[in-house]
């Protein structure tokens, strides 16, 4: 992991082992944005290409004809990105995964976000449901990445039936309430064989650059971008906070201490008692 | 022939296959998936199938999300 990295004045120019990987394909950005909330396509767009990301999520809705010409396939498309359309809106894992195949259908795309939040004041995934859409998904050969609660126990359960990565969410989607879930991330973390990847809830770019710094594969960022006064101008903070993140990660972080441990010296040379 | 398309009643005028379906919705038939019944339909079926009286379909497209 820390070997086959070119620094040159702040900048990684080649990190031959530093790629995300989900489901065997490669992104060099570990940062995913969401496709919400953004004041118009163009807007949108301009923030994903500033954000320098290479998975982004879409949802499916029901197409409407007094706008027929509302299409985000075909902007996004020309992008060169990669889709991962999401299963918002199912309530069950029966309806997410006919989301999954109409989201893959349309995209051409095998990934998958599995989100099931039966709840509109919470928006909390329901993890039953969730678990088992995540099965189902897997053995069609989706590359599912489920967005679920901060338990360690249901991420390694849905590592367990093929998930490519677990989005365990930082606070509630659209709350800006930050890495409240921390102390259980880095439990995720610790035991997972897949990547880590916050979902939810983040509003700064320091919390990004926190869950990489913590061992997280990616951040998932949407609103925090969309919602902000200049989404291309956050979207491109975002992108230097994950790699500081995810550069202190690999350099590996200090020791933590319970008390001061000196950087300079000590010797009382000022004291005038050698006498 | 009567459908329910997107939950709405819609009075179907061609033969009933789904490319004349979106034709007459004005859909981009690149940018939307169909289920027919609950049932997917892969783009390569789409003449292959026939509606039928009282067919529930569903055309989806994509939009923004997180």
């Amino acid at each position: 992991m820390k070997c086959c990295h070119l620094w040159v004045g702040g900048d990684l120019l080649m990190n031959i082992e530093n790629s995300l990987i989900l489901g065997g394909q490669k992104f060099e950005s570990r940062l995913l944005v969401g496709t919400g909330k953004f004041s118009s396509v163009d807007v949108m767009l301009a923030a994903i290409t500033a954000s320098g990301a290479q998975l982004v999520t879409v949802a499916l809705r029901r197409f409407n004809r007094e706008r027929p010409s509302d299409d985000l396939l075909s902007p996004l498309i020309k992008l060169g990105i990669t889709l991962m359309p999401n299963t918002s809106g199912a309530r069950n894992a029966a309806e997410a995964v006919r989301a999954a195949m109409l989201g893959r259908e349309l995209s051409g795309s095998r990934f998958v976000k599995v989100e099931i939040h039966p709840n509109p004041h919470h928006l909390m995934p329901d993890p039953l449901e969730t678990y088992d859409a995540c099965k189902q998904l897997a053995k069609e050969g989706f590359i599912v990445l489920p967005y679920m609660p901060a338990d360690p126990v249901l991420a390694k359960r849905l590592e367990d039936v093929g998930c490519a990565a677990v989005m365990p969410l930082g606070s509630a989607i659209g709350s800006g309430h930050g890495l409240s879930t921390a102390e259980m991330v880095k439990l995720i973390i610790a035991d997972s064989g897949i990547p880590v990847i916050v979902d939810a809830g983040i509003r700064a770019p320091s919390e990004a650059a926190a869950a990489m710094e913590m061992g997280c594969g990616a951040v998932l960022v949407n609103s925090a971008i969309a919602a902000a006064g200049d989404p291309a101008a956050m979207a491109s903070a975002f992108a230097m906070a994950v790699k500081a993140g995810s550069a202190a990660w690999q350099a590996g972080l200090m020791a933590q201490s319970g008390h001061a441990v000196a950087t300079s010296p000590l010797t009382s040379f000022l004291a005038g008692d050698q006498a | 022939m009567k459908i329910l398309v997107n939950g709405i009643q819609h009075e179907h005028k061609g033969r009933g296959t789904l490319d004349m379906l979106l034709n007459e919705l004005g859909a981009q038939p690149d940018a939307v998936a169909i289920m027919v019944n609950d049932q997917v339909i892969p783009r390569t079926d789409r003449t292959a199938i026939t509606l039928k009286e009282g067919d529930r379909v569903e055309v989806l497209s994509f939009m923004g999300g997180g």
